[in-house]
Order: C-alpha cells, then structure tokens, then sequence
C-alpha cells in the first residue's frame, strides 16, 4: 500500500455564492464521502484550508495577502489516503463532491524515502 | 451523534441570524450582517465535513455570538457610529438576545419588516426570502420564475426603502397591528401560492415554497398578539392545499385538476390539521377571504368523489369572497360550476358580467369556459369558436396540449 494525497482545486465556496442551503447539501457530500472512505480504511487524514493566503516570493521575500478571489486555482483542502495505486486513488475521487462546481482532484503520491 | 443534520437547518438558521443580528446593530447594517451570517455557514459546511458538532444548533448560535463580536469590530474600524453600543458589549446582554424566545422575538421582527407596506409588494416577497427563510437570490430566482438579476434589483429596492423610510425593527402593536398583520399574511398567502400554483415541473421547488410559508404561519400563530383567526384560516387554506399538492397536475385550472386528480393521495393528516386550524378560525363570527377559500378547499377535500362534492356550498362561498373582495376569476369560477351543474342559465348570468380582458393572461380559461357553456347549450360552431380563442391565448404548454385535444373532440362530435 502507497500513499497519496488527493488536493482539492478550485471551487472555493465563498465565492460561488452558495445558498445555506447548497451548503448543508454539499457538506452533507462531503461528510458521506469521508464516512465512505474511512469505512473503508482509505482515509488517513486531511484538512479544509481557510481562502486567505499569505504569499511569500523571490529572493526579496516579496509578501502579498491574497483572498481567494485574486488567486485563480485556490487550493481548498487535501485529504491522504491510503491505496494500492493511482487507480485505486482514481476510482475513490470519483466521489468528490465538488466537480460541478468546476473543481479539480489532483492526485499525488506521497514520496518515500528508503531508510 | 447521529449522521445526518436536521433538513434545512442551514436555511433556517440564516433567518434566525440575520434577525437576531439585525436586532442588535439594526437594519442599516444589513448587508454586512448577511455577509457574516454567509461566512458562518461556509465555515461550518468546511469544518463539518469529516465530523459534526454534537450539538450542530449550539455551534451555530456559538458562531452567531462571536459574528456579534466581529461585526462591532468591524464598524468600529469604519467609524460608523453605533448607538448603545460604543461603550462595548456586555456579553450577559448577548446572551439574553440569543434565549430562544428573544430569538423568535428577533425572527418576528423581521418578517413584519420585510412584509411592511412601505415596501413594494412584489419586492416584500423577494426580501421576505432571502432575509427570513434564508433563500438565496439564485433560489428565489428559480422558485419565482424569474431572473436573477430581477430579484437582485427587488432586494435592494426594498432595503433602501427600508432605510428611507426608516422603518423600526419592531413588532407593531395596538391599532397598528391588524393593518400590518394583514400585510404578512398576504405575503405568505402569496408565497404559497408561487408554490402551489406554479407551472413549474419540479415538485421540490413548489413544495418547498409551500413549505417555507406554512412554516412561517406556524410560527406567527405561536405568538399571542399575532394569532388572529385570519391567520389561522389562512394557514387552514395552506394545510387544505397541501394536502393535495403531491397529486396536483400541472394546470392553472382548478376545477378541471380537482376533476382528476387521484383523491386517494391526498394527505389526510394535513387535512385533519387544517380542521382543526379552521375550528379556530370561526371563533369569531368574522370572516376573511381566506375562511372562504379554507372553506372551499374544504368542501373540495370532503367530496370523496368529484361527483359528489358539494356545488351549492361552494357556489354560496364564492358569493361570500366575491363580495369581500370582487375578482372576475371568482365570477368565472361560479360560472364554470353552473355549467359543471348543468345550470346554463346562472352560467350565462356570470358570463354577462366578465370580460375576457379582465382575466388578463387568464383569458384562455374565460374561453375554455365558454366553450363548454356552448357544447352544453349545443351551440357547437360557437363551441369551437371559443375553444380555438382559448388555444391561442394560453400560454402553459401542458394545458394547450389539453385544450387541443379538447378541440378534436368538439370537431368529431
């Protein structure tokens, strides 16, 4: 077994404008999705990422604060799963709520180093 | 914990929110309120994702409180001048505002204000949405059928008429309160009606305008000053329609959808509520135009067949509502039941007194109307005449199918 890290992109809900209501209907995705993955012993951890971003650039160490709105492919969350390949990872994002709202899963296995 | 979160609760809470915070900084601050109260719900469906609170409506009265916090921050920065509140706020006063009786105090308010007559009336709909029930503007778009940016524009209509009229965030009282009590039942009789009557396919969307504006009328008649036996009869009406709406077919018609409709879906628990809502109602020996068309529904409902129901109660109800409030539709709806009576002698009486025009968009069912006036008086030239004067101004395609199909049987007859 491998692991990866499927990052979610784009979709930001602050600014899609979602009503309360297609709130609680996406969380309530969400929440199955990650119910179905940690049944299955796929999940093994994950965060949301707040919109606000401090960005930190160059050799001047140039700092900007950016909102989600400046920033085209926001980064929204990650979780990491445990599978045996990128198509098993594949077949598990399958589920992401958040396609229609023109979201991305970015799969990546995490690197392993021999000791 | 259990798994799944209450249906709509988000939705509510919104309404509950907003209230509570326009209770406290006012309703200039509207926008910003709405904005925090949004940001409360993006935060929660994020950080609900993977486990949800033990108690889900603790937190978000929990996020509520401290949004009270971050919006005094906030205009305290853009030196807009609070009353009350500039020298802080004592947190033992929050608490009493988010009491469950404060709160529905605060939700109260807020559907006064957003029914208040100062405000247009097709923008008190849209403002009644979006700040009671929570609705957002691309939801009240598609549950009223119109565009989005149409009920943008509303929203801000009715918030500037809020702040130039400078409307108080109060319940009214005394000789106020009949004059504005009238006003919101009207505008849940309309927003139910959006839902119960509309055109639109999806059963969701209608139900759910029913649903929001029995849900508000339930809790109207859960304070005392505002239990009026108008607003039990209208929420009668609302449990009497309910009741049917799952087999309702889609027409404007209500005679011709009661005629086939599948009385054996109707809902009969809504219907024992809306007895039991009406027995309120009469108390008093004044009625309004919702005690008649509660009692129509009513008398609809009892029939156990369409044969069976009772046309001279209805008839006798109509006459009641006509002369409370003279609508031509209620003279076309007397008319369509002398005929449905084999009466053509009352149905022409009432045919004299309309015009077409006075139905407007309605105009096709005047026509449809006569039509049958015409097939049962064997007038049959005429008949066809009408008829084809009904399929060319009706607009809603399922009935046009209808009113054809209805033409092919006049022309081989």
């Amino acid at each position: 077994m491998k692991e990866f890290m499927m990052i979610f992109v784009g979709a930001d809900y602050a600014d899609l404008g979602l009503s309360p209501e297609e709130l609680q209907n996406r969380m309530g995705k969400w929440f199955a999705w990650g119910n179905k993955m940690g049944e299955a012993g796929y999940l093994k951890g994950g965060n949301a990422l707040n919109p606000n971003m401090r960005r930190i650039v160059g050799k001047e160490r140039t700092i900007t604060d950016l909102t989600s709105a400046e920033v085209k492919e926001i980064v929204g969350g990650y979780y990491v799963v445990e599978a045996k390949d990128f198509d098993a990872v594949q077949e598990i994002a399958q589920d992401y709520p958040d396609y229609d709202l023109g979201g991305t899963v970015e799969i990546r296995e995490v690197m392993v180093f021999d000791s | 914990m259990n798994d799944t979160l209450i249906d709509h609760l988000f939705r509510h809470h919104s309404g509950k929110m907003v209230s509570i915070l326009t209770r406290v900084f006012g309703l200039s601050h509207l926008e910003t309120i709405e904005d925090a109260v949004q940001d409360t719900f993006i935060k929660a469906s994020l950080s609900w994702r993977t486990t949800l609170p033990d108690n889900p409506e603790g937190w978000l009265i929990k996020a509520a409180k401290n949004r009270v916090i971050d919006i005094f921050r906030k205009l305290k920065n853009e030196e807009k001048k609070i009353l009350n509140f500039d020298k802080g706020i004592s947190s033992i006063a929050i608490n009493e505002l988010f009491l469950d009786t404060e709160i529905e105090d605060a939700q109260l308010r807020m559907i006064f204000t957003a029914c208040h007559p100062k405000l247009d009336s097709k923008d008190r709909i849209s403002f009644a949405l979006k700040t009671v029930s929570g609705f957002s503007i691309k939801e009240i778009a598609s549950a009223l059928l119109t565009k989005e940016n149409t009920i943008k524009k509303r929203l801000s209509r009715a918030k500037k008429a809020i702040i130039t009229a400078n409307l108080k965030f109060q319940i009214p009282l005394g000789k106020e309160l009949p004059k504005r009590l009238d006003s919101v039942l009207e505008v849940l009789y309309l927003i139910f009606n959006e839902g119960f009557h509309s055109n639109k396919k999806e059963i969701l969307i209608r139900k759910e305008l029913c649903g929001e504006a029995m849900r508000l009328c339930k809790f109207i008649l859960k304070n005392k000053h505002t239990q009026h036996p108008n607003t039990y009869a209208l929420f009668a009406l609302m449990c009497f329609h309910s009741a049917r709406l799952q087999s309702k077919i889609t027409t404007e018609n209500e005679l011709l959808d009661l005629k086939n409709q599948d009385r054996s879906t109707w809902y009969l628990p809504l219907i024992s509520l809306g007895n039991t809502m009406m027995t309120k109602a009469v108390e008093q020996n004044e009625f309004s135009t919702y005690h008649y068309e509660a009692a129509i529904a009513a008398e609809h409902l009892k029939a156990t067949t369409f044969k069976l129901t009772n046309w001279d109660k209805i008839l006798y109800y109509y006459d009641c509502l006509y002369a409370i409030q003279p609508m031509p539709i209620y003279l076309l709806t007397i008319a369509v039941i002398a005929i449905q009576n084999k009466d053509y002698t009352t149905a022409k009486l009432y045919f004299d007194k309309l015009n077409p025009e006075d139905l407007s968009q309605r105009s096709y069912l005047y026509y449809g109307a006569k039509s049958d006036y015409y097939k049962g008086t064997h007038q049959l030239q005429k008949a066809i005449l009408n008829i084809d004067l009904a399929i060319k101004t009706v607009i809603n395609q399922l009935e046009k199918k209808y009113l054809i199909r209805k033409k092919e049987v006049l022309e081989n007859h």
